[in-house]
């Protein structure tokens, strides 16, 4: 068996032929947490429907847990269940039924999952201070997405695909969440797949980053080894400024503020550094970069 | 115990539409029942086929409100669009056929139980019936519009898997007015037509049960139920 519990190749889906996914390659491993970024309309929930077996792909292959979750012989409904009880599922909009109270829900969720768990069920009702006696509709969306991440968790799932699992959560409510689901992933080994806007939170939480734009993934690796080698380098002229008419390779993003010049590289930063202080009258200095400052180039350069 | 678990969820959603439903039979069988009736055989048969079209209003009323999809319907706020929890309810791990199946089926029960209840309430309520009819042709002539309204059950049913909510009912409306006009203008069978069935050929006037409609209207469901189920299997949400 494959290493990655989620493993997409060449992925194409369009709908009334306007391709939502352009040949996507993603890999997510074994007992990692990966943010999955990417602009509004990038692609992001047509991913995660198509994992979910939800969406039909037109091309390509999507394997989780190892089962393909494409159609090739018209059994996709039957595979999709199966991978679709252990996974936890988070949805972006955090719409739940609006007749139900927050205890029924509970009640109607819990026998489609054999390795349902009343100790965590109990533990986040109490955690997230959910009133199991309020309808729906009278939860604020915070309170809502608090009790969706419950029902996900206490599916006692393998795999945790979240769609904006802090969305309208407050400050110390988004921490609590985020410490929980770091710790679900230290303690069961469970995979998290999730999608976020919040690129800080992604960088406090997430060991694995895939950017997607326009359906197609741009960057995808280990954050850390990403924050290697993404490095960002401010040449200072002390006279006029001198560009060279071309720089070495590894350079993403060049911009000149007055006699001050900085550039986002992201691989080969010595040869970029030494090539910054060959030029007359230089002074180069070498920053770390946030996920932010990755994620904006990509998908500013795309 | 899966089919427990969604007929639960389907009557939370339906519960509020049954109560119309009941309130709606109930109030034709209260405006029945207030009406003064002149005795005599003279009236007897256009006071029985009037009670007949009112218990078929109310029967074809119930049987509009009780079709649905696999959709979240909110409780008598017909929306326009998908609720968001539909995709909560996709990503259980359950086949779209369990989960039309037991909506549908959920439909069926609470439309076969209004009609029951109104033609329970027409026979107590309504003297006139009890002079002409006996007990078993009133429990026949209830079966036979359950049977009967079980093939434009699958009407409702099936719209719904297409269509919005706030579109269904409409829908529904010009689905069995087509129907009903197809009854009349084609050269199907007079003994395979459903509306008749339940008025002029039903066990109250024919004094027979029509076992043709009957039958057509099941096969008539099966395919409805069948393209139903085509839809919600191949449709993305």
């Amino acid at each position: 068996m494959s290493d990655y519990i989620i493993e997409t190749n060449q992925l194409w889906k369009s709908f009334k032929g306007q391709p939502a996914l352009r040949g996507l390659d993603l890999r997510v491993p074994a007992g990692s947490i990966f943010g999955f970024l990417g602009r509004n309309g990038a692609g992001k929930t047509t991913t995660i429907k198509t994992l979910m077996g939800l969406l039909r792909a037109d091309g390509g292959t999507a394997r989780v847990f190892g089962t393909s979750v494409t159609d090739t012989d018209g059994t996709l409904e039957k595979r999709a269940i199966e991978v679709r009880r252990r996974i936890g599922f988070v949805t972006e909009d955090k719409e739940l039924y609006p007749y139900m109270t927050v205890e029924q829900i509970i009640r109607f969720t819990r026998p489609f999952f054999p390795k349902w768990r009343d100790d965590l069920e109990q533990r986040y009702l109490k955690m997230f201070e959910l009133p199991p006696k309020k309808k729906i509709p009278d939860l604020s969306k915070g309170m809502r997405s608090k009790l969706m991440l419950l029902l996900a968790i206490s599916r006692g799932a393998e795999l945790l695909i979240l769609d904006e699992p802090t969305d309208g959560l407050d400050p110390a409510a988004t921490e609590d969440v985020l410490r929980e689901l770091v710790a679900i992933a230290a303690s069961s080994g469970t995979t998290m797949f999730f999608s976020s806007h919040q690129l800080s939170e992604v960088e406090l939480i997430a060991d694995h980053i895939g950017i997607i734009e326009q359906g197609k993934m741009i960057v995808a690796g280990s954050l850390d080894d990403m924050k290697a080698q993404y490095q960002r380098l401010q040449v200072v002229f002390t006279n006029s400024v001198e560009m060279p008419s071309r720089w070495v390779g590894g350079v993403e993003h060049v911009r000149q503020e007055g006699r001050v010049v900085s550039i986002l590289a992201s691989h080969n930063v010595d040869a970029i550094v030494e090539q910054a202080r060959a030029l007359p009258g230089t002074a180069v200095e070498r920053f770390p970069v946030t996920l932010k400052e990755i994620f904006l180039e990509h998908v500013r350069s795309n | 115990m899966l089919w427990y678990t969604l007929a639960y969820k389907g009557w939370l959603e339906t519960r509020f539409r049954l109560l119309f439903s009941l309130a709606f039979g109930a109030s034709y069988c209260i405006a029945v029942h207030s009406i003064k009736v002149p005795s005599g055989p003279a009236f007897g048969k256009p006071i029985l086929g009037a009670a007949i079209m009112m218990t078929i209003a109310a029967s074809v009323f119930s049987i509009m409100l009780s079709g649905a999809g696999i959709a979240t319907q909110p409780s008598f706020q017909a929306t326009k669009g998908l609720h968001g929890s539909t995709l909560f309810t996709l990503s259980l791990p359950v086949s779209r056929f369990r989960l039309l199946a037991v909506r549908a089926s959920l439909g069926w029960l609470e439309l076969a139980g209004a009609i029951a209840a109104t033609c329970c309430a027409m026979w107590f309520l309504f003297p006139p019936l009890r002079a002409t009819a006996t007990p078993e042709e009133m429990i026949k002539y209830a079966v036979v519009l359950i049977i009967c309204g079980s093939g434009l059950y699958a009407i409702p049913v099936l719209l719904a898997t297409f269509l919005d909510d706030q579109w269904r009912m409409q829908g529904s409306g010009i689905a069995f007015g087509a129907l009903w006009w197809l009854s009349n203008h084609t050269p199907l069978p007079t003994s395979a037509n459903i509306f008749r069935a339940m008025g002029e050929g039903s066990p109250l006037i024919a004094h027979a049960m029509p076992w043709t409609a009957m039958a057509f209207s099941l096969e008539l469901a099966a395919i409805l139920f069948f393209a139903a189920l085509k839809v919600v299997q191949t449709r993305e949400y």
